[in-house]
Order: C-alpha cells, then sequence, then structure tokens
C-alpha cells in the first residue's frame, strides 16, 4: 500500500515511515504543500497522512485538494499538534477519514489505517478467536461455546485491541490511548495503571469457563494475547 | 444615586433657593417699587400743579380761605392737594415723608410731597399727598402677582430641565446596554452611538478602542498557544515515536525494553500535562463554544458509568439523589464531562481504602439556581488553609497516597467558570465535599 506522509519534521516524518515500513506499507514524503500537491497530481495513494502545520500553505486547503481526481480513493488521516478545538470538525467535515492528534501511538495509527481498509475493501473479519473463546466484532459479544461471557464495552474494547495484535506485546500507554483516546480529562486519570484494573476484571471474567490465562503479563511492558501454539 | 437623579436634585435645589430668596426680598423690594412709583406720580402732579399755578395765579387757588390756605381732598380722601402762604426768606428744597393726617377724627398716613416756591415774589408751601392705603393696595396685588409668577417659572424651567436631562443622558443607557451585548472576547462590531454630545461620543471612542484591544489580546494568544502546542508536541511526538520503533526491534534485552517503557511512561505524564495545561489555555480563550443544552441526570450517569470500574475495584458505594430536573444551556457537553469526570475521579482518588462512600445530591434553589454536593469520605480532611488554593494549578493536597500533577481540578474551576458555575470545596472529619450552583437555564439556549 502506498502511503504519502506530508509532514514538514524531518525527524517525525522519518520515525512515522520506519514504522509503516516495518509494517508493509510504501512510504512516500513530502515536506510542503507545494511538494505535495506535485505528488498527490502525479502519484496515486491508498493513504495520505497530512499534518495540518505546513509552512507554506494551510493544510485543510491542501485537503480539499488531495480530494480531487487522481486520489479521489485515496484515505485521509489529519495527524495534527495545532489542536485547534474545530480542527477536528473542519478537517473530517473536508472529507479526511480520520483525525489523530499528536502525539499519538504508531500503533493505534497503524490500528487506524488497517480499520479503514477493512471497511473500504470489505473485509472485515466478523470474528477473532483465542482459545475456547469467539468475540464478535458485529454484535460486540464474547462467547464461550454457547455461552456468552458479558463484558463492558471497555473490556470489549481492550480484548478486542489485544486481539487484532495478538503477536504483539502492548504497552499500558498503547492501551490507554486507544481505550480512552484524546479523551479530554484529568491528566492523572490516562494514567495506563487503570488499564491493569480492566485487564484484571478480563480475567475474573474468563476464568470461570477456562482456567488458561490468556492474557499474558510482559513484566515491565504490557500485555499480550497468549496464541494457541502457546497455551 | 443616578446621575440624572443627582441633576435633577440639584437643579430643584438651586431652584428652590432662589425662589425662596426672591420670596424673602419680594415685600421689600415691591415696597420700594411702590413707593418710587407713588413718589414719581407725586413729583408729576406737583409739576402740573405749579404749571397751573403759573398760568392762572394763585389768588384764583385762596380765594374766600381764611388764613390763606387751601386744602383739597378727591373724592375718596385718598390724595389732597394743600396749598398756603409760607414764611418769608424760609424757602425749603423738596421734602417727601410719610406723615399722619387727622382725617374724619382719624389718623391716617399719606406719603406726602412737600415743595416750597415763590409766585409774585411771596413765598408759598405746596404740599400733595397720597394715602399710605391705597399705595399698599398696589404693593400687595404686585406681591401676589410675583409670587404666582415666580412658581410657575420654577416648575416650568423645572419640567423642561427634567426633559432636557433625561434625553441628554440616554447615550449612557445606550452605551450600557451594549456592553451588556458583549459577551465574548470577539463581539460583534458595535453601531455608532447616535449622540451630538462630545463626551458621550468619546466615551464610547474609548470602549471600542478598549474592546479591539481586547480581541487583539485575545487573538494573540489564541495565536500562541496554537503555536505552543506545535512547538511542544511535536518533538514529544518524535520522542515518543522513536521509542515506539524502538520496542519494535528484535532481540531487544529486557533491561533496555523495561527502560524504554518507563521513558514512554515520563514523557506520557509530560504530554498529559502539557495537553491539560492547553486545555485550561483554550478555555480561558474562550476558543470553546456553548452549544448544547445539558440534561445533568444523564451527563452524570454518564461519567459514573465511565469510572464504574474504579468504583467497584475499590469497593466504593455511590449514593445518588438529585431532585427536579437539572439541566445547563448554553453549554459544551464534552467540557462539563471533563468537570464531572475529574470531581467523581478524585472523590474516588481520595476515598477511603475500605468501607469508602460518594454522594451526589441536587437541590433547585429558590432563585432559580440548582446546588448539587458531591461529597466523600475520606482518610482525613484537607487543612482549611489549604482549601483556598485546591483549584490552582499544580497545587494538590497531599494525603500520603497519591501521585500525580494536581490540574484536574484547575480544569474543573476554568470549565465552571465558563459556564457560570460557582464552586466552592469544604472539608472536615466526614470527608470532602465539592459544591457546585448551577444557574437556572436559559430558556432559548439551544439543543
Amino acid at each position: 500500500m502506498n502511503v504519502l506522509i506530508i509532514e514538514d519534521d524531518k525527524a517525525l516524518a522519518r520515525e512515522l515511515g520506519l514504522y509503516l515500513h516495518n509494517e508493509r506499507f510504501h512510504c512516500d514524503f513530502a515536506r510542503t504543500g507545494r511538494e505535495a500537491s506535485e505528488k498527490l497530481f502525479v502519484n496515486e495513494y491508498d493513504f495520505v497522512l497530512l499534518d495540518l502545520g505546513l509552512p507554506d500553505q494551510d493544510g485543510l486547503q491542501l485537503l480539499a485538494e488531495a480530494r480531487q481526481e487522481r486520489n479521489q480513493q485515496a484515505s485521509i488521516i489529519i495527524l495534527s499538534a495545532r489542536g485547534t478545538v474545530d480542527d477536528r470538525i473542519k478537517g473530517l467535515d473536508l472529507g479526511a477519514d480520520d483525525y489523530l492528534a499528536k502525539p499519538y501511538s504508531l500503533l493505534e495509527l497503524v490500528s487506524r489505517m488497517q480499520a479503514i481498509v477493512r471497511r473500504k475493501h470489505g473485509v472485515t473479519q466478523d470474528t477473532l478467536s483465542f482459545g475456547p473463546f469467539v468475540l464478535n466484532v458485529s454484535d460486540r459479544t464474547l462467547r464461550h461455546g454457547e455461552q456468552e461471557v458479558p463484558l463492558t464495552k471497555k473490556e470489549f474494547d481492550l480484548l478486542h485491541y489485544l486481539l487484532l495484535h495478538r503477536h504483539k506485546v502492548l504497552t499500558r500507554l498503547q492501551l490507554s490511548e486507544h481505550i480512552w483516546g484524546s479523551l479530554i480529562s484529568d491528566s492523572d486519570d490516562r494514567d495506563s495503571n487503570f488499564i491493569d484494573v480492566h485487564v484484571k476484571n478480563i480475567r475474573k471474567k474468563l476464568t470461570p469457563y477456562d482456567p488458561g490465562d490468556w492474557i499474558e503479563t510482559v513484566r515491565g511492558v504490557g500485555y499480550r494475547i497468549k496464541t494457541t501454539a502457546d497455551a | 444615586m443616578r446621575l440624572r437623579q443627582k441633576l435633577v436634585l440639584l437643579t430643584t435645589l438651586s431652584k428652590g433657593l432662589m425662589a425662596g430668596v426672591l420670596l424673602l426680598a419680594l415685600p421689600w423690594a415691591i415696597e420700594v417699587f411702590a413707593l418710587r412709583h407713588t413718589e414719581a406720580r407725586l413729583r408729576s402732579e406737583l409739576v402740573k400743579v405749579r404749571r397751573r399755578i403759573e398760568r392762572v395765579g394763585v389768588t384764583s387757588f385762596l380765594r374766600g380761605q381764611e388764613n390763606d390756605q387751601r386744602l383739597h381732598y378727591d373724592l375718596l380722601e385718598d390724595e389732597f392737594i394743600e396749598l398756603r402762604r409760607g414764611r418769608p426768606g424760609h424757602r425749603q428744597p423738596d421734602t417727601i415723608a410719610t406723615l399722619p393726617r387727622r382725617q374724619q377724627g382719624a389718623l391716617v398716613d399719606f406719603r406726602v410731597l412737600r415743595a416750597s416756591f415763590e409766585h409774585d415774589g411771596r413765598p408759598y408751601t405746596l404740599e400733595i399727598g397720597k394715602s399710605m392705603e391705597s399705595v399698599e393696595d398696589v404693593y400687595g396685588l404686585l406681591r401676589s402677582f410675583a409670587a404666582y409668577a415666580l412658581v410657575f417659572a420654577v416648575l416650568s424651567t423645572l419640567l423642561i430641565e427634567l426633559g432636557v436631562i433625561t434625553y441628554l443622558l440616554r447615550p449612557v443607557d445606550q452605551i450600557v446596554q451594549r456592553l451588556r451585548a458583549v459577551q465574548g472576547p470577539t463581539p460583534p462590531p458595535l453601531p455608532p452611538l447616535q449622540t451630538s454630545t462630545w463626551d458621550f461620543r468619546y466615551l464610547d471612542d474609548t470602549i471600542q478602542q478598549m474592546l479591539q484591544k481586547i480581541r487583539r489580546v485575545f487573538e494573540q494568544e489564541r495565536e500562541f498557544i496554537a503555536n505552543a502546542s506545535h512547538e511542544l508536541l511535536t518533538p514529544i511526538s518524535i520522542l515518543q515515536n522513536r521509542f515506539e520503533n524502538m520496542l519494535q526491534a528484535e532481540n531487544l534485552p529486557e533491561e533496555a525494553e523495561t527502560q524504554l517503557v518507563t521513558s514512554q511512561k515520563t514523557l506520557q505524564r509530560l504530554t498529559a500535562t502539557l495537553r491539560t495545561l492547553l486545555l485550561i489555555s483554550r478555555i480561558e480563550n474562550a476558543q470553546f463554544a456553548r452549544p448544547d443544552r445539558v440534561d445533568l441526570r444523564a451527563l452524570l450517569g454518564e461519567v459514573v458509568e465511565e469510572l464504574d470500574y474504579r468504583l467497584l475495584d475499590q469497593h466504593i458505594r455511590l449514593h445518588q439523589q438529585l431532585e427536579g430536573a437539572p439541566t445547563l444551556a448554553p453549554a459544551n457537553r464534552t467540557l462539563l464531562f471533563t468537570l464531572f469526570y475529574n470531581l467523581l475521579s478524585n472523590a474516588i482518588k481520595y476515598n477511603r481504602p475500605a468501607d469508602g462512600r460518594i454522594s451526589l445530591t441536587g437541590a433547585p434553589q429558590p432563585d432559580g439556581t440548582y446546588v448539587l454536593v458531591i461529597h466523600n469520605t475520606a482518610v482525613r480532611p484537607i487543612p482549611a488553609a489549604q482549601l483556598p488554593q485546591l483549584f490552582e494549578r499544580f497545587r494538590r493536597f497531599d494525603d500520603g497516597r497519591v501521585e500525580g500533577f494536581g490540574l484536574g481540578l484547575a480544569v474543573v474551576r476554568s470549565v465552571a467558570q465558563f459556564h457560570l458555575i460557582g464552586i466552592a470545596a469544604a472539608s472536615d472529619e466526614h470527608g470532602t465535599a465539592f459544591t457546585l450552583r448551577l444557574p437556572p437555564a436559559r430558556p432559548d439556549a439551544a439543543e
């Protein structure tokens, strides 16, 4: 998949490119609005990652431009540090597919990109399973055989996120960013320690059905879903 | 006291004073005036009599009179003319005096002009008199006329002045109304004030300039916040992404991994602090709209649901009793969510480790406001001295257990101020209570 990263900060663009490259994306870079216009005119992209604070042009203007013919089908994600209140609304109104406020976790960005891909190509995987459990994404339930395991909204989201990245260890920060997003709230509550409470509760709910500890604690780092091979 | 009332009072007092002085001086002035008038008449009559004597001689006046004296009264006996022979060589200047005269057995005061003259070489004395009674009649009339005229003049000028003062001071109300209409830092431009008074135009111009200045300051602040966000959050972004990339590396030693995660956590703390500070600045810079009509009961329900897992985890019992249908309008739902989230989160955080309780009680007040109290049991009360600083940035009550940045209540305060919600904290051995006084919902505020 081709990605155009429009970002004026070199170092940031480099980190972004590195992570996306590891995730098998092909990256192209533009540092100014003009450069971006040229590339959008010539090439076809699946994703355009747009920083709103460009030195020569307002990012929102570029967004409208990016929506033109050649790149109509491209998915646009706004990455902004400007954080003006109505930036997000304006961006989404102008046809951006998603919006992430800097700083964001790269895992979250890739997750959103993958979600867009699944949505666009209709390859939504309806169920995700681990061990004897089946997570149904469309009706948001977790089942053990015929029995439903009741989960709260946050617990479901957490489990879903762990399953989507089942081969990775997810840090508490990555998990909390996904669960709470950029919820404006008391800063302490973004403290990732509350992830532990959720994980504890999920484990408590799973144990009566299956004694295997399916959410593995990786000491000092975070959590990972055990693959069936591990179990 | 209002300026209009003061001005009216001032003119009333000065007019009253003037009228008083005039009324006091009037009898004297009119007496003087009436006497002068009488004397002038007496003199003119004297001139007429003298002219007549020159023409016809004295004898025709004195003929048939004993001891050469002639006294003549007019029909009503309030005027007389007396001519008599004077002593030779005894010429006196004309005199005027009030003298009593016997008239039908009674003494009556007359204003008398006495003049000496010579005719055909012989001296004569001529007296012309006018009774004081008739003079006083005239000035009684004059006095009452003058008094009526004075009262009429005072009242009519007072009414005119009242009207003029009200008209002149109208721009004051207009200016105040226009100022009241200014709600945010960027009000729509005001139409020019309709007045010909230089002072009011000067005042209005000054106010307009002041509003302009405030607007500029707010815009500068807005730009500063946007730039600061960009300049501070971009490097943080770089670091966070770099840590994430480093964690991706295969065969990373466990120790390095742990250190990276710890660094990430520190960075996250910095991010959170920065975001919260920027949030407070944006609220204070009025960058948020208040488009919502918020049902407080529903909102509190959402907040409680969001924090439910922590209540359960710490075995805290929540008691909720809200009377009436508390509503906030106009309001910003997201910000209000944050306000109650932070307050409730604090109530959980600083609660007792065992048998903790939180109560949410609210009741509408007779004055239209709604009072909501969030009370929680606590390990120990917040010292009274620390209560006033509770809402300051980076201040936090240290109960020995909880670590953090102390910005949650600063956000609470700025959101509360943004919504004109009064907020106060109190603490004793039973626990800590935050009391919020919500203003009455404006019915015109949209959903």
